[in-house]
């Protein structure tokens, strides 16, 4: 199933929203650099698929907080990750 | 596993392409296979050898030499791309008269069909976009 990644913060692209309209039952959601800002505020509460991972260090770098149901990956993970999808569909604009 | 990753963001301009990099060191560390690199739109300045950031700032140019030498890695720049962003190598310099080449080492200029070939020859195309 696809593993979606998403970098961009919710607050300035469309990227999440258009990632959601074509997520699908057994995908997953991965936010990567600027896109772990949708692990904040109003947006945090409206992520409806699942499951969900991030960055550990992207989160870290911007000083945010793990929100609960949410799943943190190092560079290893994320490699993992990748190897457990296919395809690998990155949303940036 | 056999990876290819696309990169399509300069070395600067966001943090997409040290993602990319960070990817690539971290695949390799853990025994997969990455068939190729393919740098295409703004991607191609990561195979600038004139690019001369700071010394306490990442040089992601040199960074992706050091793990070509180290992994005999495929790095390829899209010649398209890299034409209209004045990446050249001595033979398209010398081809479009222009007065320098500044293609960096270990990297190669080559058309997207080595990004099909990528996508036919991997089991995983990972892209980051700008």
């Amino acid at each position: 199933m696809t593993l979606h990644i998403v970098n961009k913060s919710p607050y300035s692209s469309r990227a999440l929203a258009d990632c959601f309209a074509s997520f699908a039952d057994g995908d997953a959601l991965l936010l990567i650099e600027d896109g772990v800002y949708a692990l904040t505020g109003f947006i945090a509460d409206n992520i409806a698929v699942a499951p969900v991972y991030c960055l550990e260090a992207d989160v870290r770098a911007r000083g945010l907080q793990m929100p609960k149901g949410i799943q943190s990956l190092d560079d290893t993970g994320w490699v993992k990750l990748c190897t457990e999808h296919n395809p690998i569909v990155s949303w940036f604009q | 596993m056999k990876f290819s990753l696309a990169v399509y963001a300069a070395p600067h301009s966001s943090q997409s392409a040290a993602s990319a990099l960070r990817f690539a060191r971290t695949l390799l560390e853990q025994g997969h296979q990455l068939y190729r690199v393919f740098f295409y739109c703004d991607g191609v300045h990561n195979g600038s050898a004139i690019a001369a950031p700071p010394q306490d700032e990442a040089n992601l140019v040199g960074q992706w030499q050091a793990l070509q030498k180290q992994y005999s890695l495929d790095l390829v720049i899209c010649i398209a791309a890299a034409q209209r962003r004045g990446v050249l190598n001595r033979r398209e310099a010398e081809r479009l008269e222009r007065p320098a080449a500044n293609l960096a080492e270990g990297f190669e200029l080559a058309g997207l069909g080595q990004l099909a070939d990528a996508v036919a020859n991997s089991d995983r195309l990972v892209t980051f976009g700008n």
